[in-house]
């Protein structure tokens, strides 16, 4: 179960995705986050924010939209309030950075660089659909994409991973522009654009109009644009959208996912990945698979 | 703390028109629970929706919990059809809870799904000899399932009269307050449907009375992760950069929050 990314190794391929897990202090009472193969916290920025008013969240078939708009207390209050707690995780941390322009995210970066974190990497949230100025700008263009995988590289030897988006014309190319600015490796997917609409008020459902699909819904989604990118990069895949069991974990690790990150489901369950790991465990060795990179990418053609 | 426990069924029956009330056998939670916290649940094992419900809680002794909810929605369609003996994932207990009642005279105010709350604080008090008022609005008779007794200071309120005083909740309050004045130290206590709370709480202000009101929102996590909840606070100046004083989380920082505190109950 063991799955090393350079020369990180995590115990198990399960993570928490960005935003579904807090900064992983609420959730002690629920689980043992140290079960957790890593755990990627809630998207950081240089200066607090309050996010997007209410309401920001309704319930979808299989799935839900959100619209926070990246509420984060911002970057000094981490370094002073959750890093010593993260310090003292047995777990892998990996912290998520959000920005509206570059500077914001080098910024970030080189304070949580001289933070004394024990974290071991960054994931970079370039796909946000939430926030007006900035986010997913990043991640629609390649050049964007390449140049700030670039400045960041520079500013860090700790696990670099860019976190894509649906929302694009051709993800493989964000993900190219991000290897070749130095990342080692890309998650992929976060939430995807949609709009519910209240039919007794004619109002849509958020505040915002728009907001982010997650869960079941999107799987499918994930896991075309999971192996588009797997297709395109060399570097290791994270697998993200709509995770709720086993099977969906092994169809995200044969689509070309190397980890995968549990998002939505951890509302429901905080201790899901403790749970899925134990089932994986067993469910690995049914089939006789002692080797997750067994799985990684093999899916078969229609001809095999 | 909270816990995450599989409780068993101990009864659940219609007590009035769509209303209905469940009792778990729920050691844990009802331990440690307070009149005001709530526990959020997963209406049955395969359920395949992603957010569970938010229920306030009604009663906690003995090793036993009670909810009291109307069944509107996919959720509490699916709990109105429980059955005794039925194993039911909770999580709780969960937000604050009623606070600063022991020196007042404390008018409890519910109606429609927010009975649960102020059910439990008035049961709560009553053990504690705290004199109080409870009044509780529905639309008519039938969904009602207390007695108006006025010499006990428990009025139901109708809106077609067929029960108790005819009008809402704060027609009542005149009503009662017609002749003699508020206490000095009456404080409302209050949950209900937006509408109801925002007349409650229009109603405090005016008379500069203290209220805290425990709000119900769209929520997904119950502990503060999801940050869904969000219920908008006053401030002063609109800060640039700030976290959780203006958009207050109705899970952690709630759901009971204060009248004066708030820009509207939603």
């Amino acid at each position: 179960m063991r799955i090393k990314i350079r020369d990180i190794e995590f115990t198990s391929p399960l993570l928490t995705a960005s935003g579904t897990y807090g900064y992983g202090h609420e959730v002690q009472d629920l689980t043992n986050i140290n079960e957790w193969g890593g755990i990627i916290t809630k998207s950081v920025t240089r200066h607090p924010r309050e996010g997007n008013p209410p309401p920001r969240i309704v319930e979808t078939s299989s799935g839900m939209l959100n619209s926070i708009g990246l509420a984060n207390l911002g970057v000094k209050k981490y370094c002073h309030e959750i890093i010593p707690f993260l310090n003292k995780l047995a777990t892998q941390v990996i912290i998520n950075i959000a920005g509206s322009a570059m500077e914001d995210y080098l910024e970030t970066m080189e304070i949580l660089e001289s933070a004394n974190g024990k974290h071991v990497g960054y994931e970079i949230n370039i796909s946000c659909p939430n926030v007006k100025k900035g986010g997913m700008e990043f991640g629609v263009s390649p050049k964007i994409t390449e140049k700030l995988t670039i400045e960041m590289r520079r500013r860090t030897d700790r696990l670099l991973i860019m976190k894509l988006g649906p929302n694009v014309t051709r993800i493989e190319d964000i993900a190219q522009a991000a290897e070749s600015g130095g990342a080692d490796a890309v998650s992929a997917i976060n939430t995807v654009v949609g709009m519910t609409i209240d039919i007794q008020t004619r109002k849509p459902s958020l505040f915002t109009n728009f907001g982010g699909l997650s869960g079941p819904a999107i799987k499918p989604i994930a896991i075309a644009n999971v192996h588009k990118v797997f297709k395109a990069v060399k570097i290791p895949v994270i697998g993200i959208g709509g995770i709720a069991t086993v099977e969906d974990i092994i169809e995200f690790l044969l689509a070309g996912a190397s980890l995968v990150q549990i998002g939505t489901m951890c509302y429901q369950n905080p201790d899901i990945g403790p749970q899925l790991k134990n089932k994986l465990s067993l469910y690995l060795k049914g089939i006789g698979i002692n080797n997750l990179s067994d799985l990684i990418g093999k899916v078969k053609n229609h001809s095999e | 703390m909270i816990h995450h426990e599989l409780a068993e069924i101990i009864s659940n029956s219609k007590i009035a028109e769509g209303i209905y009330q469940t009792i778990f056998q729920s050691p844990i939670i009802s331990s440690c629970s307070l009149p005001g916290q709530f526990i959020n649940i997963l209406p049955e094992p395969d359920w395949n929706r992603v957010m569970r419900r938010p229920m306030s809680i009604a009663s906690q002794e003995n090793g036993e919990i009670s909810i009291i909810y109307k069944a509107i929605g996919e959720g509490t369609k699916i709990m109105a059809d429980w059955k005794k003996g039925e194993i039911v994932d909770i999580i709780g207990p969960l937000g604050n809870y009623w606070k600063e009642y022991d020196d007042t005279f404390p008018i409890l105010i519910g109606g429609g799904v927010g009975i649960a709350p102020i059910l439990n604080l008035h049961h709560h008090i009553i053990e504690q000899n705290i004199d109080h008022m409870l009044i509780m609005g529905a639309r008519n008779g039938k969904e009602h399932f207390l007695q108006h007794e006025s010499e006990k200071q428990i009025y139901m309120s109708t809106d077609d009269g067929s029960l108790g005083m005819k009008g809402n909740v704060i027609n009542a309050v005149h009503s009662i307050y017609s002749k003699q004045s508020l206490p000095d130290n009456a404080k409302i206590f209050s949950c209900g449907p937006p509408l109801m709370m925002e007349a409650v709480r229009s109603y405090a202000l005016e008379n500069q009375l203290k209220c805290d009101l425990a709000l119900e929102t769209i929520m997904a996590c119950g502990i503060g992760i999801c940050q869904g909840c969000t219920i908008e606070r006053k401030v002063a100046e609109s800060k640039d950069h700030s976290y959780r004083s203006r958009f207050a989380l109705s899970c952690t920082d709630g759901p009971i929050f204060s009248a004066e505190e708030i820009v509207s109950c939603g």
